[in-house]
C-alpha cells in the first residue's frame, strides 16, 4: 500500500514537471528576429513594455545592429531578418540593390524637425527666422537656408559668443537618414519651395554641396546626435536637424534630466518640413512576422505615448510626449514632398563626391 | 607590457544575505563565491583617473572591470579590426567610434562626461602674454611660441585624442577657417610653413594623454596641450608639491571638447551586454556623476559647478560659465589626411639614436626578435601601416653594440631607412653587454652632429637588459653634461631583466616597454613621445 502511494506520488510529480516543462517551453519558445535598425528607433526595440506584447502575443524578440538607414542596404545582411530605415529612399534603394524585398509595411512616421535653444530661437526671431504661433517655434527655411549659404556668422546674427558661421548640424546625408531628409528639404527650398526634379536639381547642386562640404565631419546616426546635442551646451550643436520623436522619447524616458534641459532646449518646425516614413523592409518569412507585431494596435500606442513616433491611429493629444514636452505642432500643414528616388540618388551621388 | 589590467572585482555574496528569507540548511548554498561577468574595456589612458571610482561601480554592480588603455586613434584601428578582445571601448572623443566602426559592432554609447582640451600654461608665464584676461586666439599663443616666449608639450596628433584635437585646432586657426577645414586647404604652403613653426616649440611630446601629465609633472616645462581635467588633476599634484599651478588657456578659434563615450562592442554575447549596460548606468547614476565631477570633468551643460570652485577653479582660468564653442570636426577624408602630414611632415622631426644590443645573450630569440621589430620601422610599408613613418627631416642614428660599441650608422629622412635594415640584419650576435657605453656614445654623436632644438631626441635601448655595470656612471655624467633633455627608452627582448632599464627610464622621465608582448603597441608608444 505503502509502496502504491508512493508510487503514485512520483506519477503525480513527474506529470506536474512535464506539463510544466510543457507549458513554460511554449511561453518561451520565442523567434529572434535580427537586423539592422536605425538609431532613433532603438528606444522602441528596447522598449520592455513592447519586449514583452512582442514575445507573449507574438514570440519574438527582436536584435539588432544600429546602422544608418542607407548604409544598412549596402552592408552586409548575411544572417538578417529585416531591415528598418527611416525613409522611403532607403526601400528605392533597396529595391535597386536587390529587388522587392520580402515584404514592406510602414509602421510609424515622424516629422524632421530642428532642435536648437531659446537664446538662437530669440536671435533669430528679429528678424523673422523664427516665429512663434501658440506656443509652437516655425523656422522659415527661406530664411534660414539663405542665412547659411551667404554665410552669416553667429555673432552677425546676433550670438557674439558662438564661434563659426550659422550652420545647422545634420547626420551625414549619404549614410544616414535624417542627414539625407534634411539634404531633400534643402534641395526644396533652394528649388524655389518646389519638389526638387531631375531638371532641378541639377541647377541647386553647387549651392547644396558648398552647404554641406562647410559642415565637415558629421555623424552617421541621428541617436548619435541627438544625444551630443543633449549633452552639450548651445555652443557646440547650436541647431540640429533630427526628428520629432527624439526629445519626446527622451523627455518620456529621462523625465529629470529633461527637466533640467527644458528652459533651455526647444523644437523648431522647418515651414515646410518633410514626413520621415518609417518602413519595415523584411528580408525573409523569419522577418515577415516582425512587421505584422508592430501594426499591433497597443505597441503602436507605446510608440506614440513612450517614444513620440506619430501613427496611423495615434491621439496626438493623449498622454504621448506632448504632455511632458511644450512646442509640439499639433498637426503639421506645410509639408513638402520628398523628392523621388531618382533624384535623391543624384543628390546622394554628388554629395558623395 | 601594455595592457593594464586595472580592476578585476567580483563580488562575493555572503550567505548571511539570504539567511533571513531561507531557512540555515539552505543557506549553505548561497555561500560560495558568486561570480558574474567581467567585461573588457579598451579605453583612453585619461580614464585611469577614474580608477577609484570604477573599483566602486565593480563592487557596486559585482562585475569585474579589465582596462586596457590606448590612445584614441589606436582604438579607431582596434574597432576597424573588430575589437574582438573587447567587449566595450571608451575612446576619449565619438569622433574615433564613427570612424572605426567599419563593422556596425558598436551599441548604446553614451557620453560618460566631457573636458574641453585646453593649453595649460604656467601660470606667472600666462600672466607674462597676456593670457589670463580677454579673449586668446591659437595665432596670440603662435606668436608666443615665434618670439621664444613660450614651449609645450603635447600628445602625439597620430595617436592620442588630446593631440589629435589640439592639432585639428591649429589648423583651423592657422587657415583662418571658420567652417569645414577640407583637404585643398592643407595643400597650402603657407600652412606648412606656419604648423612647422608652431610644432618647434614642443618639448616633449607622449602618446597618451594621462602620461603626458605624468611627465609633465616629472619635468619643469612651461605648459602642456592636454584635458581640462587632467589639467586640473596635475594643479592639485603641483601645489601639494609647493609648485607653481597651471592656468587654462581655450583658444576661441581652435577649441575642442571630448565627450568620453563608454560604448558596447557587440560580439553575440547577451550576458556580457547585461553585464556592461549595467556598468554604464553605474557610471550615469547620480552618485558616480558627482564622483566624476570630482576628477575635474564636465557632465552636462546644465550642471551647476558652483560648488566645485576648489575643482574648477576660476583662479586656474577655469570658468564654467562661459559657453564653449569648439571648432567643426573636418570630414573623414581631411582628418586623415591631416593625420598623416602630421606623422610625415609638420611634426617636430624626430632625432631617434638606436642603440641594438648585439651581444652572446641575445643569440637566437632575442636577436630574431630585435630584427623583425626594425623591420617594422625602418621598412616603409610596415611601418605607414601603423602610422609610424619617418618623418621628411627625421635622423635616425643606429649604434650597434656588444661589450663596446661596434658600428654607427645614421641615415638622414626616410629613403635609405631600408638599407639600414639590409645594415642591421647582416650583425651577428656576440660578446658581452656595455649598453652605458653604448648610449653614451649615441647620445654624443647626436649632440656633436645636430642641433637637437630643432628635434624631439629619444634614445631607444632594444637589448634584453643585462648589461655589465662599468660604464654605468659615466653614462649619468656624460647624460646630465650634454644638457638636453633626452628621453632614455628602453624595449625588452629575449630573456629580459628590466631593472637596470627601468632606472635608465627613471632618470631621463621616460619608460620602458616589452617587445615581446606587443611590439607594434611598444613602438607606437616609443614614437609617441617623439
Amino acid at each position: 500500500m505503502k509502496a502504491k502511494i508512493i508510487g503514485a506520488v512520483i506519477l503525480i510529480v513527474v506529470i506536474v514537471c512535464a506539463a510544466g516543462y510543457y507549458f513554460y517551453g511554449k511561453s518561451t519558445d520565442v523567434t529572434v528576429i535580427n537586423g539592422y535598425l536605425g538609431g532613433e528607433k532603438i528606444g522602441i526595440i528596447e522598449d520592455k513594455q513592447i519586449a514583452d506584447i512582442l514575445s507573449k502575443k507574438y514570440h519574438i524578440a527582436f536584435d539588432y545592429s544600429r546602422a544608418g538607414s542607407l548604409d544598412m542596404v549596402t552592408a552586409d545582411q548575411t544572417g538578417r531578418n529585416y531591415l528598418f530605415p527611416s525613409s522611403r529612399t532607403a526601400l528605392e534603394y533597396y529595391k535597386e540593390q536587390h529587388g522587392d524585398p520580402v515584404s514592406e509595411e510602414i509602421i510609424f512616421n515622424t516629422p524632421i524637425v530642428l532642435y536648437s535653444h531659446k537664446a538662437v530661437a530669440e536671435a533669430f526671431m528679429t528678424d523673422g527666422t523664427v516665429t512663434l504661433s501658440e506656443g509652437v517655434y516655425y523656422a522659415d527655411m527661406i530664411k534660414l537656408t539663405d542665412k547659411i549659404t551667404s554665410g552669416v556668422t553667429w555673432a552677425e546674427a546676433g550670438l557674439p559668443e558662438l564661434y563659426g558661421n550659422v550652420s545647422v548640424d545634420t547626420t551625414d546625408p549619404v549614410r544616414s537618414n535624417s542627414g539625407n531628409m534634411f539634404a531633400a528639404l534643402l534641395a526644396n527650398v533652394l528649388c524655389g519651395g518646389k519638389t526638387a526634379d531631375e531638371a532641378s536639381v541639377k541647377e541647386i547642386m553647387p549651392q547644396l554641396k558648398a552647404i554641406f562640404s562647410e559642415l565637415g565631419y558629421m555623424e552617421t546616426s541621428s541617436s548619435d546626435l541627438f544625444n551630443q546635442f543633449i549633452r552639450t551646451g548651445i555652443g557646440a550643436k547650436p541647431i540640429i536637424a533630427g526628428y520629432e520623436n527624439q526629445l519626446l522619447e527622451y523627455a518620456a524616458e529621462n523625465p529629470e534630466q529633461y527637466a533640467k534641459l527644458k528652459d533651455d532646449i526647444i523644437i523648431i518646425y522647418p515651414t515646410p518640413t518633410i514626413w520621415s516614413t518609417h518602413i519595415y523592409i523584411a528580408l525573409d518569412e523569419t522577418g515577415k512576422q516582425g512587421a505584422a507585431a508592430l501594426c499591433d494596435e497597443k505597441i503602436q500606442q507605446l510608440a506614440w505615448e513612450k517614444h513620440g513616433f506619430r501613427t496611423s491611429g495615434c491621439d496626438i493629444s493623449s498622454e504621448g510626449g506632448e504632455g511632458k514636452v511644450n512646442g509640439i505642432a499639433p498637426q503639421l500643414n506645410a509639408v513638402i514632398n520628398m523628392p523621388d528616388y531618382k533624384v535623391m540618388k543624384v543628390i546622394m551621388e554628388e554629395l558623395e563626391d | 607590457m601594455k595592457k593594464v589590467i586595472c580592476i578585476i572585482l567580483s563580488a562575493v555574496l555572503s550567505a548571511g544575505i539570504f539567511s533571513s528569507c531561507s531557512s540555515a540548511s539552505e543557506n549553505s548554498f548561497g555561500g560560495g563565491a558568486f561570480e558574474k561577468e567581467t567585461i573588457r574595456i579598451l579605453s583612453g589612458s585619461e580614464n585611469k583617473e577614474l580608477s577609484d571610482i570604477l573599483a566602486e561601480c565593480s563592487k557596486k554592480t559585482g562585475i569585474g572591470i579589465e582596462m586596457t588603455y590606448k590612445g584614441s586613434v589606436d582604438i579607431m584601428n582596434e574597432l576597424k579590426n573588430g575589437a574582438e578582445d573587447y567587449d566595450a571601448v571608451w575612446p576619449a572623443s565619438s569622433i574615433w567610434l564613427s570612424l572605426g566602426d567599419d563593422k556596425h559592432i558598436i551599441k548604446h554609447d553614451k557620453s560618460i562626461s566631457s573636458s574641453p582640451v585646453v593649453f595649460g600654461i604656467k601660470k606667472s608665464v600666462a600672466e607674462n602674454l597676456g593670457f589670463t584676461s580677454g579673449k586668446v586666439s591659437v595665432n596670440d599663443i603662435l606668436a608666443a611660441i615665434n618670439s621664444g616666449n613660450l614651449s609645450f608639450c603635447m600628445t602625439s596628433a597620430t595617436q592620442s585624442n588630446s593631440g589629435a584635437s589640439a592639432y585639428i585646432g591649429f589648423l583651423y586657426a592657422l587657415t583662418g577657417k571658420t567652417s569645414a577645414l577640407n583637404s585643398a586647404d592643407l595643400d597650402s604652403p603657407l600652412l606648412r610653413e606656419n604648423i612647422s613653426s608652431l610644432f618647434s616649440g614642443i618639448e616633449r611630446s607622449s602618446g597618451s594623454s594621462d602620461w603626458l601629465k605624468d611627465m609633465f609633472l616629472a619635468g619643469n616645462y612651461d605648459a602642456m596641450v592636454n584635458y581640462e581635467s587632467l589639467m586640473i588633476a596635475a594643479n592639485k599634484e603641483l601645489i601639494s608639491q609647493g609648485r607653481e599651478p597651471l592656468y587654462a588657456v581655450y583658444p576661441y578659434d581652435g577649441l575642442t571638447v571630448a565627450d568620453s563615450p563608454l560604448a558596447y562592442a557587440d560580439h553575440g554575447n547577451k550576458d556580457k551586454e547585461t553585464a556592461f549596460l549595467a556598468v554604464q548606468e553605474y557610471l550615469l547614476s547620480d552618485n558616480a556623476q558627482e564622483k566624476i565631477r570630482r576628477t575635474g570633468r564636465r557632465t552636462g551643460f546644465t550642471e551647476d559647478y558652483s560648488q566645485y570652485g576648489d575643482i574648477f577653479n576660476a583662479d586656474w582660468g577655469i570658468d564654467t560659465e562661459k559657453i564653449l564653442s569648439p571648432i567643426t570636426m573636418p570630414s573623414e577624408e581631411t582628418l586623415m589626411k591631416a593625420l598623416n602630414l602630421y606623422q610625415t611632415a609638420f611634426r617636430k622631426p624626430s632625432l631617434n639614436i638606436y642603440c641594438l644590443d648585439f651581444s652572446g645573450s641575445m643569440s637566437g630569440e632575442g636577436n630574431r626578435q630585435l630584427v623583425e621589430a626594425m623591420e617594422q620601422i625602418l621598412i616603409p610599408e610596415n611601418a605607414e601601416k601603423n602610422l609610424l613613418q619617418a618623418s621628411e627631416n627625421e635622423v635616425n642614428i643606429v649604434v650597434t653594440f656588444d661589450g663596446s660599441v661596434r658600428n654607427i650608422y645614421t641615415v638622414e629622412g626616410s629613403e635609405n631607412l631600408p638599407l639600414l635594415y639590409g645594415d642591421i640584419a647582416a650583425e651577428e650576435p656576440g660578446g658581452g653587454t656595455d649598453m652605458y657605453a653604448a648610449a653614451l656614445e649615441g647620445v654624443e654623436y647626436a649632440v656633436t652632429g645636430y642641433d637637437l632644438n630643432n628635434y624631439c631626441p629619444a634614445v631607444i635601448i632594444m637589448s634584453d637588459g643585462a648589461s655589465k655595470t662599468g660604464s654605468r656612471e659615466d653614462f649619468i655624467g656624460g647624460y646630465k653634461a650634454c644638457g638636453y633633455d633626452i628621453p632614455v627608452f628602453s624595449i625588452m627582448f629575449g630573456d629580459a631583466d628590466d631593472s637596470q632599464l627601468n632606472e635608465l627610464a627613471k632618470l631621463t622621465n621616460a619608460r620602458v616597454f616589452d617587445g615581446r608582448s606587443d611590439l607594434i603597441a611598444a613602438f607606437r608608444s616609443v614614437k609617441g613621445y617623439n
